[in-house]
């Protein structure tokens, strides 16, 4: 007598056999192959569904702030430029200002044998610090939230802060200098830093420091994409990495700076 | 696809984060339930089922909606939960002690002094005899027996949320099948 597979009782039992009918009427006759069918079936009823656990109201709301914590805001397409030209604002805000002080401290130089020159120079400095102001000032209130503002300098009151921004920014540096796939090592790095990342970013939220939480949104973006990159070399994630990780490394390095100044107050 | 949820991408491919929320509230239980059947535990379906929502967010734009929003970020919490399991294997230092280490020895003989087999399997204590076998399988077995085996769904629907041919789909289901009989041999030895 023809005996049947495993794997065809298994297919038989889980309804995707194509021969159902002929091993149906082996069963009937054939002891040894259905102990095997039993056997089989046994197995996919103690592997039955469990209960899935219940989400409460509470539980969708939590998910929901978590998730909402995660959302850039969209544009179509094509507005797609726009929006990276306001994330790199802020960078060329500061190049602009770093001009204009070079330019008033020249001015201030060039003044300075004048002997009618203190008021003037005293006049040119406030202009600089107008000049700034205002370039800070509008930067804020274009981007109350979510853009890369000035970053607030009040310290976090997280120490471990310090070592995990640190960390983000070497991974960073590191990822931007390399070329190719990623090795396993620096994924796995990626992964760590983007589950300690989430509870820092919850952490910033309920302090209600938002500058730092949406750098660390920012963040958690870039690590996703790390953490799920493809193994194929030259992908979407590289040239997301090679737009994102300037501007946040800016913001990183000043974060860190922050909080380290703030430490050793 | 219904109205609303078309309102809800409309408006949140226009910007509006919050309108996201419609879209979440509505299908969040299922990919949770579907996440949870593949990775098996809370805490992770969890996060699968963040990971899933992400995703379809930041592809939103290019979703095409023809297709109902719920079938798209199922299929995507498929393979975002057979990821996760991927890379929870990879690196078991991440989480707490997984099941499959505190499982020895001793639980399938406790177990197996029970009255029937059948029933010492289904047991409570035996939860983590089957965690165990679970986890025995790769995550491509493991993604591809739950969601056929437990949540029905369709061989082709699973090939393709998993990016693999069919067969292959069929096969990684069977080999799961089997593993699972021969880890549950030793308690249910018995019944043969
Ligand atoms: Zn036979």
């Amino acid at each position: 007598m023809k005996h049947y597979s495993e794997e065809d009782l298994i297919a038989y039992q889980m309804g995707e056999s194509s021969e159902a009918r002929s091993i149906g009427e082996h069963l009937e006759q054939c002891a040894e192959c259905a102990t095997l069918a039993e056997s089989v079936a046994q197995t996919l009823r103690v592997f039955s569904a469990e209960p899935v656990p219940m989400r409460t109201p509470i539980d969708m709301d939590l998910s929901w702030q978590r998730l909402r914590g995660n959302l850039a805001v969209l544009e179509a397409a094509p507005k797609k430029k726009r929006r990276w030209f306001s994330l790199w604002m802020w960078p060329a805000a500061g190049a602009f200002a770093a001009a204009v002080i070079m330019v008033a401290v020249g001015l201030r130089m060039h003044h300075m044998p004048n002997t009618g020159g203190a008021q003037e120079t005293a006049t040119q400095r406030a202009s600089v610090t107008d000049a700034l102001k205002s370039l800070v000032g509008r930067h804020q209130q274009a981007h109350p939230i979510n853009g890369h503002g000035p970053l607030t300098d009040v310290p976090s009151d997280d120490p471990q802060i310090s070592a995990h921004l640190d960390s983000a920014e070497r991974l960073l540096t590191t990822v931007n200098h390399e070329e190719g796939p990623l090795d396993e090592a620096t994924r796995a790095q990626a992964h760590d830093l983007l589950l300690k990342n989430a509870v820092y970013t919850q952490t910033a939220r309920d302090r209600g420091d938002l500058a730092e939480a949406v750098v660390l949104d920012n963040l958690g973006r870039v690590l996703i994409g790390l953490d799920h990159a493809p193994e194929t070399p030259k992908s979407t994630w590289q040239l997301r990495l090679e737009m994102n990780t300037d501007g946040l490394l800016l913001d990183l390095r000043v974060l860190r700076q922050n909080d380290e100044h703030g430490s050793s107050r | 696809m219904e109205k609303a949820e078309k309102e809800a991408i409309r408006r949140v491919v226009a910007g509006d984060r919050d309108a996201y929320r419609v879209l979440m509230d509505r299908h969040y239980a299922a990919v949770f339930r579907i996440s949870f059947r593949i990775t098996g535990n809370e805490a992770d379906a969890e996060e699968a089922a963040q990971e899933s929502f992400l995703r379809a967010y930041n592809k939103l734009p290019e979703f095409r909606q023809d297709a109902a929003f719920g079938t798209w970020v199922t299929r995507i919490a498929m393979n975002t939960a057979m990821n996760l399991v991927e890379r929870r294997n990879r690196d078991l230092s991440v989480y707490a002690p997984r099941v499959s280490d505190e499982v020895g020895e001793g639980t399938v003989q406790v177990a197996s002094h029970r009255a029937g087999p059948e029933r010492a399997l289904l047991d409570m204590e035996t939860a983590t005899l089957r965690h165990a076998a679970m986890a025995s399988l790769t995550p491509m077995e493991r993604t591809a027996f739950t969601l056929r085996h437990m949540e029905e769904v369709g061989m082709a629907e699973i090939a393709e949320a998993l990016g693999v041919p069919v067969n292959s789909a069929k096969q990684a289901v069977f080999r799961a099948v089997a593993k699972l009989r021969r880890a549950l041999e030793p308690v249910a030895g018995g019944m043969r």
